[in-house]
Parts: C-alpha cells; structure tokens; sequence
C-alpha cells in the first residue's frame, strides 16, 4: 500500500548529455496501476530502474509514501521487481527462488512455506516448485517471477517489460492475468511496456515518455481521445493514427481536394500559420458507400482482412506520398489497386501545430 | 579411409607413448640395476611387493597429495579472491590483470630458481628482507611448503582467469535481482555467485591437480626432495631411483603405480567436471 511521487527525478548517464530521464514528476495513487510506455530510447525503463534503487537519482527525488528514497539501497525500499528476462535465479529451485526474497528478511522457516505455498496455488506453480527453472516452459518461468515479488507482499510491484518474451497468445493470456493479479492485490504497480496495447489495456493511466520527457500522462480513454502532441496521437492507437500535414484553405485544411473543416476555436490557435498536422483515427474514416463518389480519392496498396472489420492502407490519387489507414467493414469487397472515396467524421479531427507538434485547442 | 590422414599422428603418439609404456611394463617386472651389469632378470611381480612395502614410497606418495591438492586448494582460494577484485570497475584494471598474469606465462623452472635464491634464501633472499633482516633458512625449515609456495604463486593466475571468465559470464540481471529482493552483498556472494561458480571451480581443481600430480621442475630445484625425502613427490622420487639409484626394475614399477592410480583418481575427475559442464550445456 503506497503512493509512489517521482519529483523532478532525473538521470543523467554522461554530464552535458541530453538526460535519460529528464525532470520526471509522476505520481502513483495507493493501489494504482500505472504503465510507462514509450518508444525504445524513451526512459521508460531507466525510470523504473530508478524507482528500484537500481539507477542513481541523479537530480530531483523518488518518494515512496512520503519517504525519500534516493540514498535507500534497494534492498531497504520494500519492493520487488519482475525483469524482463525474469532473472530467475537458476541454481535454486522453483521453491527456493520465491522463497528468496522471504529468506533475505530473516522470516521464519514455517512462514516463508506458507507464503511460498499459497502464492504457488494462485499461480497455479504448485506441481513444480521442486523443479529448476531451466525445466520450465517461457510461462512457468514467467510466473515464478512473478510469484517471487508477491510473496513478499511489498509496497510497490515493478515491472520491466515481463511480457515480451512471451508468445502472442500467452501475453494476452498473462496480460489480463496480471492486471486482475494486481486488483486483488491492490498493491500500487509500476509496469513498464514498449507496446502501447498493453498500456491501454492494463494502465489504470499511462504516461506516454519520449526521449526522457513525459509527454501525457492520464486515463487511456483521455490518451486516445485527446492525445496532447502529434507523438502521443501517433503513439497510442493500432493501427495509429493518420497524421498529415495539411495546407489551410477556407475554414478548414484541403485532403484530397476536399476541404476538412476545422473549428473556430482550433483556426484561431493556429493564427497565421499555412499548414497544421490533422490526425484522423482509421476509423473516423468512412468509405463513401457510391465508391467513387465525391469524397476523397485513394487508391488501395493493402487489404488486412481481420475479420470482424478491415484495414485498407492507401494512397491519395494526386499525390502517391501521403499514406492513409482506414478501418473498413469486415469481409470487404475493396481489393487491392480500387481507388476508394473517404469521409472524414468532422468531429473526430485532432489537430496539432505543424511546427511543435502540440494540440491545437478546441 | 577418411581418417587415413590422421594416421601418421596416431602412429607417433603409439610410438612416443604407448610403446615406451609397454616397456616400462617389461622393465617393471625385471630385477635390473645399472651398477651391477649383466644382473637382469625376470623377477614376476617382486618389485611391486617392494613398492607397497617401502615406507618412503608411502612418505612421498602422502606429500604428493598434499603438494598437489594443497597447492591447488590455496591457488583456488586466492584466485578467487583475485578474480573477485578484477570483476569490479577501477582505473588500470588492464595493466594489473596482465601483471597478475605474468607468473603463470614464466617457465616453471624459472620460477622455481627465483623463489630458491631470490625469495628464500636465508641470506640475501627478499622475504628475509622484509621480516626485517631475520636468517631464517625457509627451503630446509619448510622445505615442502617453500616448494608449495612456487606452484600457489605460478598457479593463482590461472585459476584466477578461469574464474574471472565465470564471473563475467554472470548475468546482471540475477545480481540486481537479488539486490531487489533484499540480499546484501555477502548474500549474493553465498547464494548467487558461488553457484554459479560452482563448475568452474570443479574444472579448476581438476585442471590444476592433473598438472601438479606431476610436478617435477620445481622440487628439482628448490629442495631436490629433501632434506631426506621431506618434500620429495612421487616423480622426483622415481626419477631419484632411476637416475640416481640407478634400479630400473623398481622406478618402473613405481611407475606403473602412479600412473594407474593417476589414470583412476583423473577419470573420476574429469567426469566429473564433464557432466557439469554437459549439464550446464543443455540449459541455454
């Protein structure tokens, strides 16, 4: 139980280099599962890292409930930790590695196979805590690693990337199996993840870095809904958003000779500028039913048929380097080289300042 | 046919190895001393009964064991503690590494004169020196540890690189895993690090008693054995019987003792450290 408050926290690798993190300030309610997510590169990791004791703070403070921790080894912040490579140690058994944490505090025989054992049956592990972890599947080490932070029952979980050594299928199995994992725990987690599905789907809120910085950091809903830059927009989303440059016309920017209107509000934030970046999600992107109708002109280079619904990349008629990505109906009929007519939900159009990349108000 | 190639060395390795071993089989079981000529004769197995009985055979056999095993053991324990202080970052770890080195790379009977006169001797030697000008003769005092001394000082540096290379080949993620966990340092040294060492100690100790078993050089020339047979092995012993007793039956019977008894304790070894390693193998 615990409020974890990165304050300023920053780590520089070499003095004059750009920070890994830069002036980091997040803070993680009691019982808050929060995801850093971000490009590789981005400090989400280094932060995390931070946060265990693992990497010096080098300006600004980490604080868990309260307690500065920037000169507290590791071993004394009460947390634990899941690694990417799950760091299992491999000399000892399924047991005895999650029993390892229980016997580094001193804890009684009896209590620590108490704790081993249960945290065994809810991970189901119990048939295997006699065997080495080089005798387990990609999963079963998986989730010793994780049963090696829950028997401690610490103040904070973290997590470095633990899904990506895992196959598709086990990730999204795994996936839910840990957010559900943490809301029975209530412990306040701090998950690390390159991919932004897993942030939207188990963040309670994400905060989206890039190049150290934090760029948004709020509810997922909020992150797709109102992305706070073009890299947040391009960002978050599969596939991601459109983002084009657009020339001003009228009251609105010209897509494929149409005109795309934009608000007042957005119109007057923009003042005097020629071009603003329009992002537009694949699906506020609709096929005119005619085909070519009026609408925008593209031509199809891609079908991805999923099924349940379609996504058709395409070009525009006139200009064969501006790309687009629309979500169409499942078992479409558009095939590969059709030129398709677009709508654009008028509503749905973000807008960002072509030159810093910010939203545009309205 | 597609082995023909390898032939000639097989033929060379029967003629240099194999063929003189069958002899001293045959030396063995004759009673033949140079200095009465034209006393040969076939004697059966009475020179193995005269091996077995002589108690300086014992007395050697006994500080063979303890040269090689101790020396190995102290040349672990040390190279150890080397190899941990290499481990960590600082600045000149390079130049100090190659040092360290260096007295593994000096020919053994180099090394062996330079602890005899430079080091040990009771007059001008340099450990004299330093205890503050003391006369103590160490090489007829200590004769078996002076010897000793040598094989640690030439062996440390090799058990140190074989497990530096263990603990560079630690993953880092197991160590901050544990420092996460709440292990201090001597925790991690006890439950992380040994382990993991743990085949490459094994190999060292195998690796440097197979070399040791056989030391000559150094006896040879920092005691000669003595005084009496105090820091005498087995082979400076039976090369004392051959050359200098000049009784071939014997040396050659002790000889063939050593070898079985070295063939049996180094197969047990060797498997050893080979099943951990095949163990190790099929991990990753």
């Amino acid at each position: 139980m615990a409020e974890v408050v990165f304050d300023q926290a920053s780590r520089i690798y070499t003095p004059g280099a750009k920070p890994a993190v830069d002036k980091l300030d997040l803070t993680v309610t009691d019982g808050e599962l929060v995801v850093l997510v971000g490009p590789s590169g981005s400090g989400k990791s280094t932060a995390l890292r931070m946060l265990a004791g693992l990497e010096p703070i080098d300006a600004g403070s980490v604080r868990i409930d309260g307690r500065d921790v920037v000169d507290v080894p590791s071993k004394d912040r009460d947390i634990a930790m899941v690694f990417q490579s799950y760091a299992l140690y491999p000399a000892k058994t399924v047991r005895d590695n999650m029993a390892f944490p229980l016997k580094m505090r001193g804890m009684g025989k009896a209590e620590q196979s108490k704790r081993v054992a249960d945290a065994a049956e809810l991970l189901g592990l119990t048939e295997y805590l006699d065997r080495k972890p080089k005798a387990l599947s990609g999963g079963q080490r998986q989730r010793v690693a994780m049963g090696r932070a829950i028997v401690r029952e610490p103040r904070v979980f973290l997590m470095d990337e633990p899904l990506s050594n895992l196959d598709a299928k086990m990730r999204v199995q795994t996936r839910s199996q840990i957010a559900s994992l943490q809301n029975r725990l209530e412990v306040s987690t701090v998950y690390v993840t390159h991919d932004q599905v897993e942030a939207m789907t188990m963040g309670d809120r994400v905060a989206v870095l890039r190049d150290g910085q934090l760029q948004q950091y709020a509810t997922p809903s909020e992150l797709y809904d109102h992305p706070v830059n073009a890299f947040v927009a391009g960002f978050i989303g599969s596939p991601a958003m459109n983002l084009l440059d657009l020339r001003r016309s009228g009251d609105g920017v010209t897509l494929g000779g149409t005109e795309v209107p934009l608000s007042r509000a957005v119109r007057d934030a923009a003042g005097s500028a020629e071009t603003v970046t329009v992002g537009v999600r694949p699906e506020d992107l609709s096929l005119d039913a005619e085909g070519v109708g009026s609408g925008i002109k593209a031509v199809v280079d891609v079908v991805e048929e999923l099924g349940s619904e379609s996504y058709l990349y395409a070009h525009m008629a006139e200009d064969e380097s501006t790309t687009l990505v629309v979500r169409g109906p499942g078992r479409t009929t558009v095939r590969y080289g059709d030129t398709i007519a677009l709508r654009v939900n008028p509503d749905a159009v973000h807008s960002f300042d072509a030159s810093s990349g910010e939203r545009l108000p309205g | 046919m597609r082995r023909a190639p390898l032939l000639p060395a097989l033929v060379f390795t029967i003629v240099v190895t194999q063929i003189p071993f069958l002899l001293t089989i045959y030396y063995s079981l004759q009673s033949w001393n140079l200095v009465r000529p034209g006393s040969q004769h076939f004697v059966w197995f009475e020179n193995y009964v005269s091996v077995f009985a002589d108690s300086q055979f014992r007395g050697v056999a006994l500080n063979t064991i303890i040269m090689t095993l101790g020396s190995v053991i102290i040349a672990v324990i040390l190279g150890l503690l080397l190899a941990l202080l290499l481990n960590r970052h600082f600045i000149g770890r390079g130049v100090v590494r190659t040092l360290l080195v260096t007295p593994f790379l000096i020919t053994p009977v180099a090394a062996a004169l330079l602890w005899k006169t430079t080091l040990l001797d009771p007059t001008y030697g340099l450990i004299n020196f330093v205890l503050g000008g003391q006369t103590i003769d160490w090489v007829s005092e200590y004769p078996l540890a002076s010897v000793m001394a040598a094989l640690v000082w030439q062996w440390t540096p090799f058990m140190m690189l074989l497990l530096l290379a263990g603990l560079q080949s630690m993953p880092g993620d197991q160590v901050e895993a544990a420092r996460v966990d709440g292990a201090g340092a001597w925790a991690i040294f006890t439950e992380l690090t040994l382990p993991h060492l743990r085949r490459f100690l094994e190999l060292g100790i195998v690796l440097g008693a197979i070399y040791l078993v056989n030391t000559f050089d150094a006896v040879y020339m920092i005691t000669q054995g003595g005084p009496g047979t105090a820091s005498a092995n087995l082979p400076f012993y039976i090369y004392q019987r051959a050359f200098l007793g000049f009784d071939i039956g014997q040396s050659a019977a002790m000889g063939v003792v050593v070898v079985v008894l070295t063939i049996i304790v180094a197969t047990f070894a060797l498997r050893l450290v080979f099943r951990s390693f095949g163990a190790a193998g099929s991990e990753s």
